[in-house]
């Protein structure tokens, strides 16, 4: 009996000091919160660019696909206009969603934005760009499973092209595709994490550098695996507050 | 001398490149105050035709004077013709999300830019209109299909058009409701609105329409009043058509 409580007690005292060496020794907790800090910054404003990206791609596409009849009957300048730039969002979808991330992290790093010194900045441009395909994509199945007939109503009451998606159908859709859209942000919370590749200290290169300094791979690894997890919880409790709140219109 | 609301000619509507000929050349008009009623059996242009007269369905060929205003042209701000053309649907198409008030006052507010108290107001008093007043705050999932197609009609009166659309608005509709929506139509037609509506109600055709459309196959086969029509048709596809409906 003694021997086993005596075990147990050496097992904590072990988890202690190493807890100590990698987090309260040279103030090592401040590497994870910054890092952590740099994490929520990348995902809100890579975020925020990607929704707003997602929104003006997946409102080409759809006007083009809802229009290209109509617009080619009447012909002009309009339609060739809308078909170029469908043709661009076309190529971006393909583009980004068919290299991986990384690959268009070290692109952007070392060639693009090579004269950047800021790589928080260079994270949040290429994982907006990124996440921005992916939204675009969810957009535009929201506002593809939206009722033509909702279209209709719009338009046969005076509704514009824009007024009717702006009022009727975006907010229909958002509903709809909130639950895939919280999964993207997801995603991209936990993708950012690859952005130590080109040496942007966020979170889990936080954790790797602890691991380096102390040789001590459990501690830091497990306690950046539970930060993601946490987050990843509340982003989702946030998002089931917001679908419920939305869904009061329906029985 | 009556008054022409809207005149149509040469209306065709072809599907790829004229393989199916949806509308093959139309020519009607439509009065001031009238109501015309379309009949005709399933696939015959008759949703098709109402439906570009507002130009849902953009017309291959052909004119569209409303309000002597070409609107085909594609210089012409469509939607501004809209405002004054309401339209009813099968499916109500109301707007989920919304309550009833603000399913009738977002396109006031938004494109007639009224103040909110004056759209209300306004709304409310249509509501009334329709025994529907204590719904407002009402969401459409909670109205019975009839319900819903009354505030679909009400919703399209606040913009004050000059002319209502009607899509075969009773098709979805139960037996026992069809009534209470055919109710606010005939009201609606004796108090001098300008009504087109395509309908299987043969009932609603004889007393209410001033005049009847028969169509088959995208073209209008005859036309003229309620009398004409039901006691005495002259084509054999206008007899056998009656002959299974009536």
């Amino acid at each position: 009996m003694d021997g086993i409580q005596a075990w147990f007690v050496q097992q904590f005292t072990e988890l202690k000091d190493k807890f100590i060496l990698c987090f309260i020794d040279g103030d090592r907790w401040q590497w994870i919160f910054d890092g952590l800090l740099n994490t929520l910054k990348i995902t809100l404003f890579a975020g925020l660019i990607g929704v707003l990206i997602g929104i003006i791609v997946a409102s080409v596409r759809s006007s083009y696909d809802k229009n290209s009849e109509s617009l080619a009957l009447r012909g002009g300048f309009g339609y060739h206009l809308l078909r170029f730039i469908n043709g661009i969002c076309q190529l971006y979808l393909t583009v980004i969603r068919g290299t991986p991330v990384v690959v268009q992290l070290m692109i952007m790093y070392f060639i693009i934005l090579k004269s950047s010194t800021n790589g928080v900045f260079v994270a949040v441009i290429t994982f907006g760009i990124n996440s921005g395909a992916y939204v675009a994509e969810i957009f535009r199945s929201g506002i593809m499973a939206v009722d033509a007939g909702q279209f209709e109503a719009g338009r046969s009451l005076g509704f514009n092209y824009v007024q009717t998606m702006r009022y009727i159908i975006i907010p229909q859709a958002f509903k709809t595709v909130l639950p895939t859209l919280c999964n993207e942000f997801i995603a991209l919370l936990k993708e950012t994490s690859v952005a130590g590749y080109v040496g942007i200290s966020d979170l889990t290169k936080a954790g790797d550098l602890i691991r380096g300094r102390t040789f001590e791979a459990f501690m830091p690894l497990i306690a950046v695996a539970i930060i993601y997890l946490v987050l990843v919880v509340i982003l989702t409790r946030l998002v089931g507050v917001l679908e419920r709140r939305l869904r009061r219109s329906e029985r | 001398m009556k008054d022409k609301l809207i005149e149509i000619t040469g209306l065709k509507k072809h599907y790829n490149g004229g393989a199916v000929k949806a509308l093959d050349g139309i020519n009607a008009e439509i009065d001031k105050g009238e109501v015309v009623v379309i009949i005709g059996p399933s696939g015959s242009g008759k949703s098709t035709f109402l439906r570009s007269l507002n130009l849902l369905e953009i017309p291959t060929e052909g004119r569209i004077l409303f309000d002597n205003v070409d609107i085909t042209d594609p210089n012409v701000n469509i939607n501004l013709h809209r405002q004054k053309m309401g339209m009813v649907f099968q499916h109500f198409n109301l707007f989920p999300n919304m309550n009833i008030l603000k399913n009738m006052t977002i396109a006031p507010m938004t494109i007639l830019k009224k103040s909110k108290a004056e759209a209300e107001e306004k709304a409310m008093q249509l509501l009334k209109r329709v025994g529907l007043e204590d719904r407002a705050e009402a969401y459409p999932s909670q109205l019975s299909g009839g319900q819903k197609q009354r505030v679909a009609i009400v919703r399209a009166l606040c913009m004050e058009p000059e002319v209502m659309l009607f899509d075969e608005p009773t098709s979805a509709l139960d037996p026992e409701m069809v009534g209470e929506v055919l109710e606010v139509m005939k009201t609606l037609a004796s108090e001098g609105m300008t009504m087109a509506v395509v309908t299987h109600e043969m009932g609603f055709a004889r007393e209410v329409a001033d005049r009847v459309i028969f169509m088959d196959e995208g073209k209008i086969i005859e036309e003229g009043t309620p009398e004409d029509i039901f006691t005495n048709p002259e084509s054999d596809r206008l007899k056998s058509f009656l002959a299974k409906v009536l």
